[in-house]
């Protein structure tokens, strides 16, 4: 019932390393689930019912456990890496499986570049579906993962992850997957209820101006925009106070194709005093044609005071170079009779 | 003397307008100037009148190792070159980085490879890259005959480590290059560039 595959080319001292723990994650591993592990994730999965209701859709969890100093990737990878997918080769009959639903991630900066993923354990659910009528007395759900684990360099990895389940007419929804997807659906986007949000774009810079529900006062805020070529991942965004509530101000990407029609991903705002101290909510609004500010430029921290600086510099040199041209013009003029107008 | 105010005024304004360097499709393409495996001194200009194609590579990453692992790059090299297009593979990983190479590594791993392009560019301390904006391993661009950026971006739309996609992948380098080669507009000009993160 039980098996890991690992199909990429892991070493052998690394694929020694870790048969240790993995023999041991394995003979732990309680009935109902499936285990298998890559280089240094391990993925399980979980299911939040002990047994299958016909026609009563479940969550399962594919817990990912992260070997420190290591991080995968959300579903928009940022800059580099790829998000983990799943593909359900051992769907019985008449089940359907739905999307991959990320929890909130994390960023992570390296060098003039930046990604978004995890760097600790997380659950990734699904929501499986089964059908009105199951004439089994028990399914086996399983898929294929795969995904990329990074720290300084990249590893491919792969299970297969399956876990077998009764079926009953009555929904069961309990076993110890429960607390786990518990756990991982309060770390999901929530729908912005009672939130205020408009984007507006234009060349030079991307706004989201939000107002979160009352009580609720944001120390920090970020977009994890989740279409490629829209916004520039490694500037910094800018969180301003606005009349009516705040704006986060993004660069747009330096390839990006025209005119941005709708601005989507996680808003995460971090609150002080307050638990949970991170909120993310789900964005997916239609841009407004505008011309906000743009974003203080800043490939990196070291960088950026230097770069208004040397500008600002520039700008005032040029300015008082053009007023010398034109008063000497102006003074040559008025002695050349072919001379231009002042 | 006003002349060389204003040019002073524009040096000085320089860095800060290169703040967010990258190849943008439709500009010209950041110089370049590189010393290649020979050690010889190699610069974009020189290509002038040519398209060219640079292919950022780390030998060490999975993402590369799809496409060398397969024979897909070195087809591509050999494809195109064939047609008068200049094929430039740098290597912008920082010294003591994943896929960083000296001279003869870099020659020994082509050879090993079959590996095809018209030079190898060696670029330890990241500064072409980082004016390209080349974020991955591999990351394309494609420049035109007049040193404008045609193509940025991925090889392929198939983001993975696996060599089975190659077969089934919309090749956006070839039809870039196959576009530019029959004197056509490049119809996907820009996409997200897939792979490893470059070691700079």
């Amino acid at each position: 019932m039980t098996r890991a595959s690992t199909r990429h080319g892991l070493t052998r001292t690394a694929c020694s390393m870790w048969a240790a723990p993995v023999l041991l994650a394995l003979s732990l591993t309680a009935p109902g689930e499936a285990s298998a592990a890559g280089g240094n994730v391990e993925a399980t999965l979980l299911s939040e019912r002990t047994a299958v209701a016909p026609g009563i859709p479940f969550h399962v969890g594919i817990r990912m456990k992260i070997r420190r100093g290591w991080h995968i990737y959300w579903k928009n990878p940022g800059d580099s890496g790829l998000p983990p997918k799943i593909d359900w080769v051992e769907l019985p009959e008449g089940f359907a499986a739905g999307p991959i639903e990320f929890p909130l991630p994390h960023r992570s900066a390296e060098n003039d570049l930046m990604t978004y993923g995890y760097d600790r354990d997380v659950i990734l659910l699904v929501t499986i579906t089964p059908p009105r009528v199951i004439k089994a007395d028990s399914v086996t759900i399983g898929g294929l993962l795969q995904w990329l684990e990074c720290k300084d360099i990249c590893v491919p990895g792969n299970a297969m992850l399956r876990i077998a389940l009764p079926v009953s007419s009555a929904p069961v929804a309990s076993g110890s997957g429960v607390v786990a997807i518990a756990g991982a659906l309060s770390q999901l986007p929530q729908d912005p209820a009672g939130w205020s949000l408009r984007a507006e774009a234009g060349r030079r810079a991307i706004a989201l101006d939000f107002a979160p529900p009352k009580g609720i006062t944001p120390r920090e805020a970020y977009l994890f925009v989740d279409e490629p070529l829209v916004t520039e991942h490694a500037t910094p965004q800018r969180l301003e106070r606005m009349k009516n509530g705040y704006r986060l101000s993004l660069e747009p990407a330096a390839n990006a194709r025209g005119n941005l029609a709708r601005l989507s991903g996680v808003l995460v705002i971090e609150i002080s005093g307050r638990s949970p101290s991170r909120l993310g909510v789900n964005v997916d609004l239609p841009v407004t044609p505008g011309d906000p500010p743009p974003v203080p430029i800043a490939t990196g921290p070291a960088r950026w005071p230097v770069l208004p600086a040397a500008g600002a510099l520039g700008v005032a040199c040029l300015a008082l170079a053009l007023y010398w041209n034109r008063s000497r013009r102006r003074s040559i003029s008025s002695g050349t009779p072919t001379g231009e107008q002042p | 003397m006003n002349r060389i105010a204003t040019v002073a005024c524009i040096l000085l304004l320089a860095p800060a307008l290169d703040a967010h360097a990258a190849a943008i499709v439709g500009s010209s393409a950041p110089p370049l100037e590189l010393r290649d495996a020979d050690g010889k001194n190699v610069r974009l200009d020189a290509y002038k009148g040519k398209f060219v194609v640079l292919e950022w590579v780390n030998r060490q990453c999975p993402f590369v190792r799809k496409h060398y692992g397969s024979g897909n790059m070195q087809a591509l090299q050999k494809k195109y070159t064939e047609k008068g297009v200049v094929w430039l593979s740098i290597c912008s990983s920082a010294p003591g980085k994943q896929g960083y190479v000296k001279g003869p590594e870099a020659k020994e791993w082509m050879a090993e490879e079959k590996a095809a392009p018209t030079d190898f560019l060696l670029d330890p301390k990241g500064k072409v890259g980082k004016a390209y904006g080349a974020k991955t391993t591999p990351h394309i661009f494609v420049i035109d005959p007049k040193g404008k950026v045609v193509y940025n971006g991925a090889i392929d739309d198939k983001p993975s480590t696996d060599r089975e996609d190659i077969e089934t992948a919309r090749n956006y380098l070839a039809l870039a290059l196959d576009a530019s080669l029959e004197g056509k507009k490049v119809e996907v000009a820009a996409t997200q560039p897939y792979g490893c993160t470059v070691k700079y």
